[in-house]
């Protein structure tokens, strides 16, 4: 499997070195789009004015011509439709120059063109899809990408308003965290490197194979119904007009993390550097061996405790920078009447990670008296943590392309590879407020191997020039794997200032695999038919798709115990497992593996997942002025279960969830006037839980010491995790002024039926679970404009400034559980609400940027500052306080500059976290000093990059 | 045939990638196993649902967790041996009685109840097997009985999950509001090579006692070589006498949760691997509650790093009286852990009687304190620690009234060890009792 990358890396790069560029002509290409449906017009005219050299689009609105080099005027017409003429179009020879193009109904039939300049189209058309769409949507062009000068995904899409980016990976719209938040890959799902989350990684997508970004805010039929918050979809190109390839090298320093001489390291394998370990970290006795007793007289028990790598604390080195490589090569082919062209990206990234005095704190209030309201730790934690990831990532796509047809076959693979290596000092508080403490060293040395294997084949028809009727298939297999590999934690006692064993008091040296293996086939087929209504076009959509997912996850671990006194030989934990310190049957003293520490089935399971959905919807305009999509979804969702329960009863094929649901959604659009809408829609959605969830595993974090139990079954407290149901209600006004300004205010009210929240096992304080905990109801403002400065002062207008502020508002209505743990911990004067806010759903949300953009130096720069509020990250449950996630101060800084013979070089610099912000969460409760649940900190960042096209 | 090309390719890499070959050989131990095969055993899994007896005939076999279930009753015949399955996590064996359900076991003297693990080669009719020692441990999981005696529990819940069973788990509930509870008889019982691991840091006692109440008859009970505590009092009423525990991986008696019964004629005997001889906290919650403890003999280990007289922490509440110590090194200490446990003594809710100790005089008390700030970073020297409260005179000046340093021999106070003339312990290590 792992061979496919490489020989997929080979067959491209041969296509790449074979064929050059060349040429003393141009092209223009570019997308027409019907306005009156907001979706690509086929067969429209383009024609160069002046010349006789014209073409007409295809069946998905592209056209492209070639020309001499020269400045062009541009005739976009289609019957029925107001034409438009777009001057001062600059084509350079071997370049292509992009003009798309929105035409509108024309009301009468006079000759009516809308007149414009190649730049003011360029700037316009970034807003267009926006204006015109009926669902409540943002864009991300890969002119806008490129204008932000963002090198992945994660970066660009931040500027889409009302979008925030945790964790430099993970999309939150308007505040709602990813579990309402969902990203699509080409249309299609696709799980993500952690696959219990909806959303993908944006930070693995290279900007420069993205057509464009769509971020859908309010849902319509054709999407699928598990998203409140948005849905990102990326979409990839399909291929570039012309032979283009690119290669980009980049270097990342952070001052506090980089050439640091504390950096931890262990010895890996040697194929760490390639994301994945060549099996030297396997689990190296057999999943059902059985583990004799020192009771044995035979060397078995001996020879299976020698047989782990035996490494188990970090020696210290000098870390490395960040780096990074990429190319790129596309190109089309005329095959025939027909279009032939691939698509293909490989890049390589290596990150490093240190953050020294990283702590993860547990708290609860005081246990026996009533009057302190202040907290008292029960388990404390600091200490330094290096990380190394490498990222391996490899995209190629084939489209194949008739008058009436496109096929496209698409292959993903992304490799990730992370070795992290920490040392901490603990406390375990065994009594209230600091008594009972056992001070202990942990050492941790981690091994995540990640893959994700997608492919995708799709197909779009269109029947004849003269059809009504449309069909978009797609099909998409991916396999997703996540193994960690031999992590090896090794909490040690310190008794006087000699590191002991102390299996009781903090645990065991344990050595961890888990491997999770998840298979998902999903397919769907959409179906269009144009039609007229009230003499106006509609358009009448519907379809189907299937999902279904397979989980296999298990885990395997082994903990080691001594003889005697349990002292660490040396004081030294490497070599609590060098040969002569193992236990033999002749010494009968020494380190061993624990009696009968074999597989546990409870932490293995076999989930599967089906979903079938059907839709139909509408679109159609009741008025010249108002336009309305209705639409009603269907969807049946069922989760079975494979596996034993705490009671050890086999499960096979538990059918655990099992619903099935109606979600209908409506979008209107009203048109004030030319510049103005109003829009209003609503929508019913959902949001399920993931395997892990429900599931009753348990995943130890060897880092934060906390365990997350799923909560397939239900508990003492808890009833068994359900889906959650939410309406949403959508209300906005926006205007679109001059060279692609605007200015927009909505107001959203979202009521939540059995959201699902992360929280405390009550009275467990390291121990984490999801729950259904009542109903909310959330209610929000958002303004966003974006204004140039050119108002201000002349010499100003290539100055822009963006922003995006969102205020939300969120309730929770506690169930009785809840509320009674509350109450029974309530200390001082301490009263407990009902109501609380919604966990993972921010206060507000601030994006603002200012940007200068000069075409003509070339140069793109701009200052970016993303805020998000206190948000709820775990619910406390009585003796345990709430947890909330501390704003963090994001100001970045980019700078994009191109030079060389036709802009084909372009060098981009860009310095992150410019105010050294920490990332915190804290403990949070009535009248008590905020605690530390984590902290890190991660620095100041400089990046800088270098990409050639050609 | 394109549609139909893909699916080909994708089962291919599904096929490939899906499957983990598992190429690492299994290694049987070929006569180093051991364990009765000819004797008559009776495999027990899961939860025991209606009454029944297991009869000294024959050898039980714990596989994971046998729960007795409320209402139900199992009598244990006096001479029965139970021996636990190897297993950790969901798979460690352990006998719990569940809150209302009824345990009748009532051994004797010469025929003791037995809880060991499969390794251990003792057979039907014997008290001892020849195999094992008291450094093997955590062989097996333990016994946990459990009631509707009130406890003080964190955040005043009415009641909680028994320590030694993982949380989401639903038959470890315990606590109530039912003082005189009667979980039934439990006598002459030796349990042994115990403690097996069933979460990262949480494994079984050798007894755990769960909201147990004074209904519930325990006494002449014996703990040897478990990983983690001998015999642990979470809450509850209950009265114990004669307890003795050997060479058990952590304390040998914990009280916990306000336990509010009398422990009377206790020896503990520390291993190498032992912690505190006596680790005594106090309520978690906010109700309060006192215990006695009383003739206790508590004998040290010169090899444990820790191996300590007795910790008093948390608010701990109660009496403690007629110690007798021997055996204890230098430098091992009897502790009031922090503020509050030492306002307790100050506010007379602590209260010690006649210690005697051999070597040692009233030095070994000492007054600690918690740590306030500053406390998670490298730097010792910046912590901002408790004040201490028991001034003029210390708590180890005011020890000398409680306190006699005694030769080994001539003490006065402590357990009457004849009453563990029974136990394997003195059997195998002759105690001379």
């Amino acid at each position: 499997m792992k061979n496919n990358k490489y020989f997929a890396a080979l067959f491209f790069f041969f296509l790449f070195v074979v064929f050059p560029s060349n040429a003393q002509t141009g092209t223009v290409v570019g997308l027409v789009t019907d306005g009156e449906l907001n979706e690509p017009m086929a067969f429209a005219n383009v024609q160069i004015k002046g010349t006789s050299k014209g073409a007409s689009t295809d069946f998905e609105g592209k056209y492209a011509i070639e020309v001499e080099e020269g400045t062009y005027t541009l005739v976009f017409s289609f019957v029925g439709y107001t034409s438009s003429e777009i001057s001062g179009v600059v084509v350079k020879a071997g370049q292509e120059t992009d003009v798309s193009v929105t035409l509108q109904a024309a009301n009468v039939l006079d000759d009516v063109v809308v007149r414009a300049t190649a730049r003011e189209n360029t700037e316009a058309a970034i807003l267009n899809v926006q204006k015109k769409s009926i669902t409540l949507l943002d864009g991300l062009s890969s002119q806008s990408i490129k204008k932000i000068g963002a090198s992945d995904i994660a970066n660009a899409v931040k500027n889409v308003p009302g979008v925030s980016v945790q964790g430099g990976k993970y999309v939150y719209v308007r505040g709602l965290g990813d579990r309402y938040t969902k990203s699509i890959l080409n249309g299609m799902d696709i799980p993500g490197l952690d696959p219990d989350r909806n959303t993908i990684q944006m930070d693995i997508f290279p900007t420069n194979i993205i057509d464009n970004v769509i971020v859908v805010k309010s849902a319509a039929a054709e999407y699928p119904a598990d998203f409140t918050g948005g849905v990102v979809d990326i979409v990839t190109k399909d291929f570039p007009t012309k032979a283009e390839y690119s290669i980009s090298v980049g270097a990342g320093f952070n001052p506090d993390m980089h050439f640091n001489d504390n950096y931890l390291d262990y010895d890996g394998s040697n194929t760490d550097f390639l994301g994945f370990d060549n099996d030297d970290r396997d689990r190296p006795i057999h999943r059902y061996q059985p583990i004799p007793s020192i009771a044995s007289t035979t060397n078995v028990l001996t020879t299976l405790t020698d047989s782990f790598q035996k490494q188990l604390r970090a020696t210290t080195t000098t870390s490395n920078p960040d780096f990074s490589i990429g190319f790129t090569a596309g190109n089309q082919y005329d095959v025939g009447d027909n279009k032939l062209g691939y698509q293909v990206s490989m890049s390589y990234r290596n990150e490093t990670r240190f953050y020294e005095n990283r702590i993860d704190d547990n708290w609860s209030k005081n246990q026996q008296d009533r009057e302190e309201t202040q907290l008292a730790p029960t388990r404390r934690s600091f200490g330094d943590e290096s990380s190394n990831n490498v990222l391996l990532n490899s995209l190629a796509g084939l489209t194949f392309k008739t008058d009436f047809s496109k096929f496209k076959l698409n292959f993903l693979h992304i490799q990730n590879g992370e070795s992290t290596a920490g040392l901490y000092r603990q406390t375990i508080f065994e009594a209230e407020a600091g008594g009972g403490a056992a001070p202990l060293t942990k050492d941790a040395l981690l091994y995540t191997q990640r893959s994700i294997t997608n492919g995708l084949l799709s197909g779009k028809h269109s029947f004849s020039e003269e059809s009504d009727w449309s069909l978009e298939w797609k099909f998409s297999p991916t396999l997703t794997t996540v193994y960690d590999k031999d992590h090896r934690v090794t909490p040690l006692g310190i008794e006087d200032g000699t590191l002991i064993l102390n299996p009781n008091a903090i645990g065991t040296p344990i050595r961890i695999w888990r491997n999770l293996n998840e298979v998902s086939w999903a397919g769907k087929a959409d179906i269009d038919k144009k039609y007229e209504f009230a003499s106006r076009p509609a358009k009448l959509k519907f379809g189907g798709a299937y999902t279904y997912k397979f989980r296999d996850f298990s885990i395997d671990d082994y903990t080691f115990v001594a003889t005697g006194n349990q002292a660490v030989p040396r004081n030294d934990p490497n070599l609590l497992l060098a040969t002569d310190n193992i236990w033999t049957p002749e010494t009968d003293s020494g380190t061993y593996l624990a009696f009968g520490d074999i597989f546990d089935p409870v932490n293995a399971y076999e989930g599967e997942q089906r979903i079938a959905a059907a839709y139909i919807s509408n679109e159609f305009n009741l008025s010249e002025k108002l336009k309305s999509v209705l639409g009603l979804r269907v969807e049946q969702f069922e989760s079975f279960y494979s596996g034993r329960n705490q009671s050890r009863e086999i499960l096979e094929d538990e059918l655990i969830i099992d619903e099935f649901d109606f979600f209908p959604s409506a979008n209107l659009i009203y048109a004030l006037n030319d510049q103005s809408n109003l829009r209003a829609s609503y929508s019913r959605t959902t949001a399920r839980p993931s395997f892990k969830e429900a599931s009753i595993a348990q995943i130890y974090d060897p880092i934060t010491d906390r365990t997350f139990i799923g909560n397939a079954f239900g508990n003492e407290f808890f009833d068994a995790i359900q889906p959650s149901y939410m309406n949403n209600f959508d209300l906005r006004y926006e205007f679109f002024g001059e060279g692609g300004q605007m200015f927009a205010i909505s107001g959203f009210y979202k009521d939540f039926t059995d959201p699902i929240e992360v929280v405390f096992f009550p009275s467990a304080s390291q121990q984490l679970s999801v729950a259904n905990l009542g109903n909310a109801e959330v209610i929000g403002g958002e303004i966003e404009f974006r204004q140039s400065l050119g108002f201000l002062a002349p010499g100003l207008e290539k100055f822009r400034l963006n922003a995006n502020v969102s205020v939300i508002d969120s309730k929770l209505e506690m169930s009785d559980v809840e509320f009674n743990l509350r109450t029974a911990a309530i200390r001082g004067n301490e009263t407990v609400d009902r109501e609380r806010e919604l966990q993972g759903q921010s206060p507000y949300l601030i994006n603002t940027g200012l940007d200068y953009a000069n075409d003509d130096l070339g140069l793109q720069t701009g200052l970016f500052y993303n805020v998000q509020g206190k948000t709820l990250e775990v619910v406390g449950t009585g003796i345990i306080p709430d947890v909330f996630t501390q704003p963090f101060h994001s100001l970045n800084f980019t700078l994009n500059k191109k030079f060389g013979k036709d802009q084909r070089s372009a060098i981009n610099l860009k310095v992150s976290n410019i105010l050294g912000d920490e990332r915190e969460s804290f403990y949070e409760s009535f009248e008590a000093e905020d605690q530390i649940f984590r902290l890190f900190d991660p620095g100041i960042s400089f990046s800088l990059g270098y990409s050639l096209r050609f | 045939m394109k549609k139909l090309l893909l699916s080909a390719l994708a089962i291919s890499f599904l096929f490939t990638s899906c499957i983990q070959d598992d190429d690492t050989p299994i290694i049987i131990e070929v006569g180093g196993g051991v364990g009765p095969i000819v004797e008559d055993t009776v495999d027990k899994t899961g939860a025991i649902t209606s009454s029944e007896t297991w009869t000294n005939d024959k050898i039980y076999v714990l596989n994971q967790k046998v729960v007795v279930e409320a209402g139900v009753t199992l009598t244990i015949q006096e001479g029965t041996i139970i021996k636990g399955s190897p297993g950790t996590g969901s798979l460690a064996s352990a006998l719990i009685v569940a809150r209302g359900a009824t345990i009748n076991a009532a051994g004797t003297a010469t025929r003791p109840i037995i809880f060991t693990s499969t390794q251990d080669n003792i057979a039907v009719g014997q008290t001892a097997g020849t195999n094992l020692d008291e450094n093997d441990r955590g062989l097996w999981g333990g016994v946990l009985i459990l009631g509707n005696a009130p406890s003080s529990f964190k955040g005043d819940v009415d009641e909680v999950q028994i320590e030694g069973i993982p949380a989401d788990d639903t038959f470890g509930l315990y606590g109530g509001d039912q003082a005189d509870d009667n979980s039934g008889v439990f006598q002459y019982v030796s349990i042994r090579h115990g403690g097996a691991l069933i979460g990262e840091g949480n494994e079984i006692n050798g007894l755990t006692l769960g909201g147990v109440g004074t209904g519930t008859i325990i006494d002449n009970v014996e703990v040897v070589a478990n990983v983690d505590d001998g015999i642990e009092f979470f809450g509850g009423t209950v009265n114990a006498t004669n307890l003795f525990v050997w060479a058990c991986g952590d304390d040998a008696l914990d009280i916990d949760q306000a336990y509010s019964g009398t422990i009377d004629n206790a020896m503990v005997v520390l291993g190498e691997a032992s912690d505190h001889g006596l680790e005594i906290d106090g309520p978690e919650g906010t109700t309060p509650g006192a215990f006695t403890l009383r003739n206790v003999t508590l004998v040290g280990n010169d090899v444990s790093t820790k191996g300590e007289y007795a910790d008093f922490r948390s608010r701990a509440t109660g009496t403690v009286e007629n110690v007798y110590a021997y055996g204890f090194p230098d430098g091992k200490d009897v502790e009031l852990d922090n503020n509050g446990v030492s306002q307790n003594y100050l506010d007379g809710l602590l209260t010690f009687t006649a210690w005697e100790i051999v070597g040692f005089d009233n030095s070994i008390f000492v007054e600690k304190v918690g740590c306030l700030q500053n406390c998670d970073d490298e730097d010792e020297s910046n912590d901002i620690d408790e004040d201490k409260i028991i001034l003029d005179p210390s708590f180890t000046e005011r020890a000398a009234n409680w306190t006699t340093m005694v030769e080994q021999g001539s003490q006065t106070v402590g357990a009457d060890t004849s009453k563990f003339a029974w136990t394997y312990s003195n059997a195998t290590a002759g105690l001379g009792f």
